[in-house]
């Protein structure tokens, strides 16, 4: 057993207590009057930082392969390279934090529609399927920005065939979205949505596995004063 | 049929017996044999209680429905519970049986369980006989025993057209073709005429002897016969147990119809009729050969109930491996006799000895009121015995036991070999692993490079440096403070990074291992440190690697280098202050008696870890249920005894339970609700 195997093994009796570990991920939008805006996507996996970091030195955790620093940077690197080809964004911008394990990508549309197809692509390029369908518009007559939200099916079914192991890892993982505006928000159908005190912003909370399961739906149409 | 091997394959699942009885009965050359003591099982659980555990009435409410019966008792099965009962098997390179000898205390009732109206049984004299439906099996009994018989051909036997010929089977291939059409008529006539002479004069069940003197080769004989009867009344064996290897049957072969056959090209165009006729003849051809393994079933299952042969009893390997307090035991024969027997297809590496050095292994298990305990013991060659006996030579460093704590550890692993014998030997082991392999043309080479080893090192240096024994512990978990950030929202929702923290539980390890010459360590220290690679304060270094999650610490002091990743033990290591005289007798002596020892006690980790981090309180506590049923796991080498290496494992039995077997039946009534 040479050093690096013994300090594999280690990690392994380290990680006993099971892969359940805590992320973050948020969006956040802030439209404009005139229907451009930026967006700020952003997942922080630093409460988990011990166990990621024990994992990023083992070559497979749980049967996946784990990918290494320069793998995810590069794929980042893709990530952004390809929303600067797509129509209507610019200013794109990525940032990586490899010792609290928080990435950030940011970049500005010209209309909110623009973004709608970009996760799926995105996905798709990694070879993952989109487990949603989502799309954004706003109407800048009416001044209604709305969201739709469709969990597909095949996610929770998917979901459902990961060993029970697997699913631990979704167990704290929390998913926020900020929508923000210029004008003062109304009303925003969601149940589940605050308004800020400002009442120019409006926030989602949710953990990822309500999500996964269709508890909640972070469908949301959001009327801003004309 | 299904009903009745389900019958027998639940009886088999618990079970009976006692020494003196059934294993007469099982032929000394048989290559496995499992036993379930019926006395001893039914020691620790009346038969009255297992009628009333949850798998008992599960297995009487069962049997009744499927059989439309009502049984109350499992003595309703007619089974004698008092004795052991038997799983062997033989091989050969043309058939294997698989069989169960069972003792009989009731014969009306054992017969009224498998009677029924499909089956009926023969009688002759004071033994029974029935034949399962598609005749694949045979069932035989009388008044104190029954006897279950089911053999398989073997595929790759008959694949040799020179063996198979011989019994009047050909292998065919569809590539044969029109060579079939030509020949199925001259194999059906055969086929009959080999029945025949079958049904006459049964040849006896070709089974090997293990320690049979084979001879060397196969006669190849190209040679044409005139006839296959001829030459299958040749094969008249008289019934008594020969133990005849084929290859010492002189085979006159008629390979020349099949040569030739297989040396024509196929006709296209009429593809499709030939195959008709190809599939006509295979169907046939395992009639055939089913045909036949009935035979030798039917001559098997005689042979065992009026034969005179001799007995597994004068077996010593399989005497040697008992033990009269196990419920259980399992014995296979020398692994390279396993090894050549089964995969004749492997021909030079079977035969040339690839497990040469391994003999046979057997298994037992244990139930008492503390213990569930599996003991594991395979047989050495003498040389191997003697490289190990040499290797094991010592014993675990004493002064490594200050360091475990048995009221928090939560496991340790340990092992002492002797590194200089362990080099010295290695190359000699190695030889013995692979040479076979390599064949005699690579005995120089190997020569050669066992020599080169020995030069390169020197095994009486290197074992100064790491002398061979080492210890790994864990002892207990520590709490500690880690830093994430994290977002906090205002009034209108803008992101604030901040800092928080959160307490992480982690496991504090400790890793020994003796060394007499520093001097080596001391450089690559002192190379680390000027390359920063690790740091040191009070003589206790810090390595220095960013990426790691945890801080692993090492130092030397007294011969022993340690590392571990809670400054507090090490720091109370290089004090002499580390609270010892924690060290429990169980601890104590699965750690200085054997080379190899493995504990897990699951009890150290009830409840230390927080919820949060096992993913939920729900989690938790299924957790930490589980984890308090559990006594103390452990595994242990025990010390070579002749030629036999053997270890153990041990899971103890939590307070509360009169004994293993009835704590079993209560985890199984557990999970089943």
């Amino acid at each position: 057993m040479n050093l690096k195997q013994f300090y594999r093994l280690l990690l392994f009796i380290v990680l006993i207590p099971i892969l359940s570990s805590c992320f973050e991920v948020i969006e956040e939008i802030a439209m404009k009057n005139d229907g451009t805006g930026d967006v700020v996507l952003t997942i922080n996996l630093s409460q988990s930082k011990t166990k990621v970091a024990s994992v990023m030195l083992l070559d497979s955790v749980q049967g996946y392969k784990v990918p290494s620093k320069q793998k995810i940077q590069q794929e980042l690197n893709e990530a952004v390279a390809y929303l600067r080809k797509s129509e209507g964004i610019s200013n794109v911008k990525s940032t990586s934090d490899f010792n609290n394990y928080i990435a950030t990508i940011s970049f500005s549309f010209k209309d909110v529609s623009n973004i709608n197809n970009i996760t799926k692509n995105i996905l798709a390029q990694q070879k993952i399927k989109a487990t949603n369908t989502s799309s954004y518009s706003y109407n800048k007559a009416t001044k209604t920005f709305s969201r739709k939200y469709q969990a597909t099916g095949t996610a929770k079914t998917e979901f459902n065939k990961l060993k029970a192991k697997d699913k631990a890892v979704f167990n704290g993982a929390t998913y926020t979205s900020i929508y923000r505006f210029e004008s003062v928000v109304t009303s925003s159908t969601n149940p589940a949505s605050n308004v800020s005190k400002s009442k120019k912003a409006v926030m989602l909370k949710s953990s990822i596995m309500d999500l996964i399961n269709g508890k909640i739906n972070v469908s949301n149409s959001i009327q801003l004063s004309k | 049929m299904k009903k009745i091997l389900i019958a027998i394959s639940l009886f088999l699942s618990f079970n009976l017996a006692q020494a003196q009885d059934l294993v007469k009965k099982i032929p000394s050359n048989a290559f496995t044999v499992a036993t379930i003591k019926g006395d001893n099982v039914f020691k620790l659980m009346f038969v009255k209680d297992f009628n009333e555990s949850f798998l008992g009435k599960k297995l009487l409410t069962e049997t009744s429905k499927s059989l439309d019966k009502s049984f109350t008792s499992i003595e309703d099965f007619g089974i004698n519970l008092e004795k052991n009962m038997y799983y062997f098997n033989q091989l050969s390179d043309s058939i294997t049986y698989n069989c169960f000898l069972i003792p009989i205390k009731d014969v009306t009732k054992f017969e009224s369980l498998i009677n029924n109206k499909e089956n009926k049984f023969k009688k002759d004299g004071d033994v029974r006989t029935m034949i399962l439906p598609d005749s694949t099996s045979i069932i035989k009994w009388n008044n104190n025993m029954m006897y279950f018989v089911t053999g398989s051909i073997s595929s790759a036997f008959f694949a040799d057209s020179a063996k198979s010929a011989r019994y009047g089977i050909k292998d065919i291939r569809f590539q044969n073709d029109d060579a079939i059409a030509n020949d199925s008529t001259a194999v059906a006539v055969d086929s009959v005429a080999v029945e025949e002479t079958m049904a006459e004069a049964v040849p006896a069940p070709p089974v090997a002897k293990v320690n049979v003197q084979k001879k060397s080769t196969v006669k190849k004989n190209t040679k044409k016969t005139t006839s296959k009867k001829k030459k299958a009344l040749k094969k008249k064996i008289p019934l008594k147990p020969q133990y005849q290897r084929d290859n010492d049957v002189v085979a006159t072969v008629d390979d020349a119809s099949i040569d030739t056959a297989s040396a024509m090209t196929p006709v296209h165009g009429i593809v499709d009729e030939q195959y008709d006729a190809y599939q006509q003849e295979r169907l046939e051809q395992d009639a055939k050969k089913k045909r036949l393994a009935f035979t030798w079933m039917t001559a098997q299952a005689d042979q065992i109930f009026n034969g005179t042969y001799e007995s597994i009893e004068n077996n010593k390997s399989y005497t040697a491996s008992l033990d009269n307090k196990a419920i259980a035991e399992l014995w296979v024969s020398s692994l390279q006799d396993v090894y050549s027997a089964i995969s004749p297809e492997f021909g030079a590496y079977g035969k040339a000895g690839l497990m040469k050095g391994y003999g046979s292994l057997n298994a037992k298990l244990f139930m008492d009121d503390k213990s569930f305990r599996i003991s594991t013991g395979l047989e050495l060659s003498q040389e191997q015995a003697d490289s190990y006996k040499k290797i094991m030579n010592r014993k675990l460093n004493k002064n490594f036991l200050k360091y475990v704590n048995s009221e928090k550890a939560l496991g340790f692993m340990s092992y002492s070999i002797d590194t200089k014998a362990y080099l010295e030997e290695f190359p000699k082991l190695l030889k013995q692993t692979y040479g076979s392999i390599l064949g005699g043309k690579m005995d120089e080479e190997i020569e050669l490079g066992s020599d080169l080893f020995s030069l390169l090192l020197d095994e009486e240096a290197v074992s100064k440096v790491i002398k061979g024994d080492a210890l790994f512990v864990i002892n207990g978990l520590n709490t500690k403070d880690v830093t994430y950030t994290t977002y906090e929202y205002d009034d209108d929702y803008k992101q604030k990074e901040i800092v928080k923290t959160k307490k992480e539980t982690l496991p504090d390890f400790l890793f020994m291992f003796s060394s007499e010459d520093n001097r080596l360590i001391n450089k690559l220290i002192k190379y680390g440190v000027n390359k920063n690679y690790v740091s040191v304060e009070n003589n206790i270094y810090k390595i220095l690697e960013k990426k790691s999650p945890i801080d692993i610490y090492f130092m030397i002091k007294d011969g022993i280098v340690f590392f571990g990743n809670s400054l507090t033990e090490m720091q109370g290591i290089s004090n002499n202050q580390y609270n010892s005289n924690k060290l429990s007798k169980l601890h104590k002596q699965l750690l200085s008696k054997n080379n190899f020892s493995f504990l897990f006690n699951a009890k150290n980790l009830v409840g230390k870890v927080p919820d949060s981090e096992i993913g939920g309180e729900e989690t938790a506590k299924k957790f930490n249920s589980t984890l308090e049923k559990m006594g103390n796991v452990y595994m242990k080498s025990n010390p070579i005894k002749g030629r036999l290496v053997s270890a153990d494992i041990s899971a103890e039995i939590p307070n509360g339970h009169e004994n293993a077997l009835k704590y079993l039946f209560s985890l199984i009534e557990n999970a089943a609700k």
